[in-house]
């Protein structure tokens, strides 16, 4: 086989000898596809591999851990929550509209791929300056993309993040997740349990779009592939999704099915070797047999990537009923092989084997490197001039600074409502939905700090696990598990490498101590283009419960005269990056100081403070403080006409960040029991302000109400149109 | 005598669980869950299209679903003089059949609308009995193509036959604006010249149970029952 052939599809030369060595025989084009496939850094997690075993992934609530399509929590009763959150990274920056949405489709087939009825998605996407014409296409299609797919098939957006900063100018971020419902009596796994079963393909038929696609997203890129790469993007139909979801669901719950797997990355290639790998069988695949939309060679059908299909193991004698449900669905249906005993993975065309290879090479022979990395320098840290900074200055730099606006303009454009059972819409510090029909009440937030990690990939990291936590307890919600999307540069840069393993050690430091296992992830790497990395971006989402839906906080003012308390230890004005950025105080990340180390004890103390004064309805409203500091978050919670005015020595800190930050609302008949319990428990508090009608007053200082409501509520909108 | 009710699913429709939900709490009689393929269609007193993508809304907004197996049934239904409500993309589908005169067509701003709108009655029918006249109703809105359109005849007609059931509006302390979607004198829902059909855009069903931001979709079966 030649090396121009070998280097196309992904592998190394050495790679390629450990496989022509074992196999004692050359290849055939398919089988070198299925390497291809197989050995790229999207599905056999190469570069990664050895610092995500270190990660804790089980407790004694997680039903199935990493491994599978997604992982699942156990929520008490029969009731189970699947999730999982998966890049798309890539495909929305040469597609935007149809990368995102069929990164919604996928995130969703794997969350009923478990058997799961899907009840929520999130998105954490962030894209480049404003100022770069680009940007402004990529996030009107992928916002467009995400809605387009999500409001179709009719599952709520209940969250996630929306930021710009110029590393992602030519290589945009979309983080899809999704959360589901499942008896725990009811999961679906993707072994199979018995040979001679027989393999089922299910959904829509089989197209040349998404060759190679999992192979793209692992690649560096440049600017001009773009175009050269448009048909490596999938297409997605949520309508068929829809369908094939429905038809799932009713399968499964009828017992029909003995396994699943969903047609993702690396198509019918992937879900095939992953089933036989599961079982520890084999498979025999007649590729003869699957539906096609146009004709295509063996090499194409293994390598498809097209959208809304799954591969299903079937009991022979239920044949005729599996048939008829997805009948009912218009859902296209053949039988194209089974389970045998080989423990190899064939695949048949034209009366033909094109590819006849154990499972063992391909899944436990699958490369993984031990790459090289550097640990950043230890920072030295100054004191920077804060003496020209003004309040109204700083006000008016927030209000025209999309990454803390009011973002209802792209979180209109996604249905939040539908299934009935939302309770907190996005925009708010969580998301949170009803388990339809019971009291209980699911949370869940994405967030990332990529300038933290960048400064400080280690204590970055647990910066950003935090919030997501706060975010959590903001609303009365316990923090259970954590999926994770880690969005990194080229891994043979020893820099980015050190951030990546870095990153995982700290988010490691941090679960422990949350007791929130890492149940589901995902690795986008090589995200460069034009050789500008980006910031590391280690997106975490994280999962959390109320058995009690009346016990949820709301994040908006309830009423006037209520007393405002701040929670938690203020971060110095040196060490609050985003401050320093943002006021251009310090604009290279060289200038910046070290963070401070964040205690996450003192992190877990005031959270239970927090959730036991919410449980004794002490709590009329609360929201974390994170990036803008306690005026952000302040904004963040006006709601009708209420306002608020409050006292500080120095203003600036209003804007400094937090560790353990919460903004409280406490009745005035119930602080001295709230300041009390504070103060047995150790916890710092500070009485800062209260609620006052249509007014913001800072130290006796009367602002424009109506013009900063305004400007918070609508320049979003007018910067990006 | 208790309240039978109905609704159809259509492949694509993706508010028929929510309405099933909201008419079993708030009916408390019977409700059944009819598939466009059924050629019959049980005695009730309301049937409802419920919101969604119905054929994934291609080829137009509502317009496969009108041919569906089931819709004669659901004709026959309405020309008996019972209760026929469109929710959304039922809104669409029975200005496709032709139950309902004009047409929904792209919003304004050519984005999808998710979020809580507000409306208020316009003329009376026994679908808004107990609104009160100006009572500000909050509703959840979802939709792509909500826009309502007819041609000024048809308008006058609807005002002078007195079918046009709601209209957007301002809410107390809202950013958003008063016609949230570019709809045509800001035209949320209407009525057939029976008033025994209408169809509307925003969402009850999102709006009823004490969980949800509002309660005020409760008012369309109070008014349907009382």
């Amino acid at each position: 086989m030649n090396e121009e052939l070998i280097l196309q599809h992904g592998l190394t030369l050495d790679e390629f000898q450990v496989i022509r060595k074992y196999l004692n025989r050359d290849l055939s084009i398919e089988e070198l596809g299925i390497f291809s496939a197989m050995w790229n850094e999207h599905c056999c997690y190469k570069t990664s591999k050895k610092w995500l075993k270190k990660l804790p992934t089980n407790n004694e609530i997680v039903i199935q851990g990493p491994g599978e399509n997604a992982g699942v929590i156990d929520l008490q009763d029969n009731d189970g929550i699947a999730f999982k959150i998966e890049s798309h990274n890539h495909p929305s920056y040469i597609e935007p509209f149809n990368g995102s949405a069929t990164g919604v489709g996928g995130i969703l087939r794997d969350i009923f791929t478990m058997g799961a009825r899907p009840i929520a998605t999130l998105d954490s996407i962030r894209f480049g300056l404003i100022e770069t014409e680009k940007t402004k296409y990529l996030l009107n299609g992928v916002v467009h993309g995400i809605g387009h797919y999500g409001n179709c098939i009719g599952i709520p957006n209940i969250g996630g993040e929306c930021e710009f900063e110029s590393t992602y100018d030519f290589n945009n971020l979309v983080n899809a997740m999704a959360v589901g419902h499942v008896q725990k009596d009811k999961i679906f796994y993707s072994k199979p349990k018995s040979i001679g079963g027989l393999i089922v393909y299910i959904g829509s038929k089989t197209g040349k779009d998404g060759i190679h696609g999992a192979s793209m997203a692992s690649d560096v890129f440049s600017e001009e592939d773009e175009d050269e790469k448009r048909p490596s993007v999938q297409v997605g139909d949520p309508f068929m999704e829809k369908l094939l979801m429905e038809g799932c669901l009713e399968l499964m719950s009828s017992g029909l099915i003995e396994s699943m797997q969903d047609m993702g990355a690396a198509g019918i290639t992937s879900s095939s070797v992953e089933m036989a790998s599961k079982g520890n069988v084999g498979v025999y695949i007649n590729l003869d047999k699957v539906p096609l939309r146009q004709p295509l060679s063996a090499y194409e059908i293994l390598l498809s990537e097209s959208q809304e299909r799954m591969l299903a193991v079937i009991d022979k004698k239920n044949n005729h009923k599996v048939r008829e449900i997805l009948q009912k669905w218009q859902i296209d249906y053949e039988v194209i092989g089974e389970i045998t005993d080989t423990k190899r993975v064939v695949f048949e065309s034209n009366n033909k084997k094109v590819v006849d290879l154990p499972v063992e090479i391909i899944v436990n022979d699958a490369p993984e490197y031990d790459r090289e990395f550097y640990i950043p320098r230890k920072r030295k840290n100054k004191d920077f001039d804060f003496s020209k900074i003004k309040l109204e200055d700083m006000i008016i730099n927030l209000l025209t600074n999309l990454n803390y606006l009011d973002k209802s303009w792209v979180f209109d454009q996604y249905d939040s409502t539908v299934m009935g059972d939302t309770i907190r819409e996005p925009g708010q510090s969580s998301g949170i939905v009803k388990i339809h029909g019971t009291q209980k009440v699911i949370g869940a937030s994405t967030d990332c700090n990529p300038l933290y990690i960048r400064i400080n990939p280690y204590e970055g990291m647990k910066y950003t696990v935090a919030e997501s936590y706060r975010n959590l307890i903001a609303c009365n919600i316990n923090p259970l598990a954590i999926t994770n999307n880690l969005n990194f540069a080229s891994p043979l840069d020893p820099n980015i490498m050190g951030e990546l393993v870095l990153s995982i050690h700290g988010l490691k430091t941090a679960a422990i101590k949350f007791n929130t296992p890492i149940v589901s992830g995902n690795v986008s790497l090589y995200n460069q283009t034009n050789e500008i990395p980006i910031k590391p971006t280690p997106v975490v989402g994280m999962v959390g419960s109320n058995m009690n839906l009346n016990k949820i906080n709301t994040n908006k003012f309830c009423e006037i005269g209520n007393k405002i308390l701040i929670l938690g230890k203020q971060l110095s004005k040196n060490c609050s990056p985003y401050l320093l950025q943002d006021q251009k105080i310090a604009l290279n990340i060289c200038e910046f100081n070290d963070l401070e180390i964040l205690d996450l004890d003192f992190e877990k103390k005031i959270a239970n403070c927090v959730l036991e004064l919410s449980d004794l309805k002490c709590i009329m409203s609360c929201n974390d403080i994170s990036r803008g500091g306690i005026f952000s978050s302040l904004l963040k919670m006006q709601y009708r006409d209420l306002g608020f005015k409050v006292k500080i020595s120095d203003p600036i800190d209003l804007f400094c960040e937090y560790s353990a930050g919460y903004v409280i609302e406490i009745r005035s008949k119930d602080l001295e029991e709230v300041t009390s319990f504070l103060t047995k428990k150790g916890a710092e508090y500070v009485e800062i302000g209260e609620i006052i009608k249509e007014g913001i007053e800072i130290n006796s200082k009367k602002f424009d109400y109506f013009d900063i409501m305004n400007k918070y509520r609508n320049n979003f909108e007018k910067i990006i149109s | 005598m208790s309240f039978k009710s109905a609704v159809i699913t259509f492949p694509g429709s993706n508010c028929d669980r929510d309405a099933l939900c909201y008419l079993k709490d708030l009916t408390k009689g019977e409700v059944h869950n009819i598939w466009h393929e059924e050629t019959s269609l049980p005695k009730v007193d309301l049937v409802i299209l419920p919101g969604g993508f119905s054929f994934g809304d291609y080829l137009r907004s509502g317009a496969m679903a009108s041919k569906s197996k089931i819709i004669d049934e659901v004709v026959k239904h309405a020309n008996d003089n019972r209760y026929l409500l469109g929710i959304c993309n039922g809104f669409q589908i029975l200005t496709e059949i032709g139950l309902l005169e004009g047409a929904l067509i792209r919003n304004k701003k050519l984005k999808f609308l998710g979020k809580n709108c507000f409306i208020k009655k316009k003329f009376k029918n026994n679908f808004n009995l107990s609104i009160k006249d100006n009572q500000i109703l909050q509703i959840p809105v979802a939709h792509n193509e909500g826009n309502f359109y007819c041609d000024s005849e048809t308008l006058n007609l609807l005002k002078n036959n007195e079918q046009i059931a709601f209209e957007y509006c301002k809410g107390e302390f809202s950013n958003t604006e008063e016609n949230i979607n570019g709809s045509l004198e800001a035209i949320a829902g209407i009525t057939n010249k029976k008033k025994n059909v209408l169809g509307m855009m925003p969402h009850p069903e999102r709006a009823y149970s004490d969980f949800h931001q509002s309660q005020d979709g409760r008012l369309i079966i109070e008014s349907l029952i009382s």
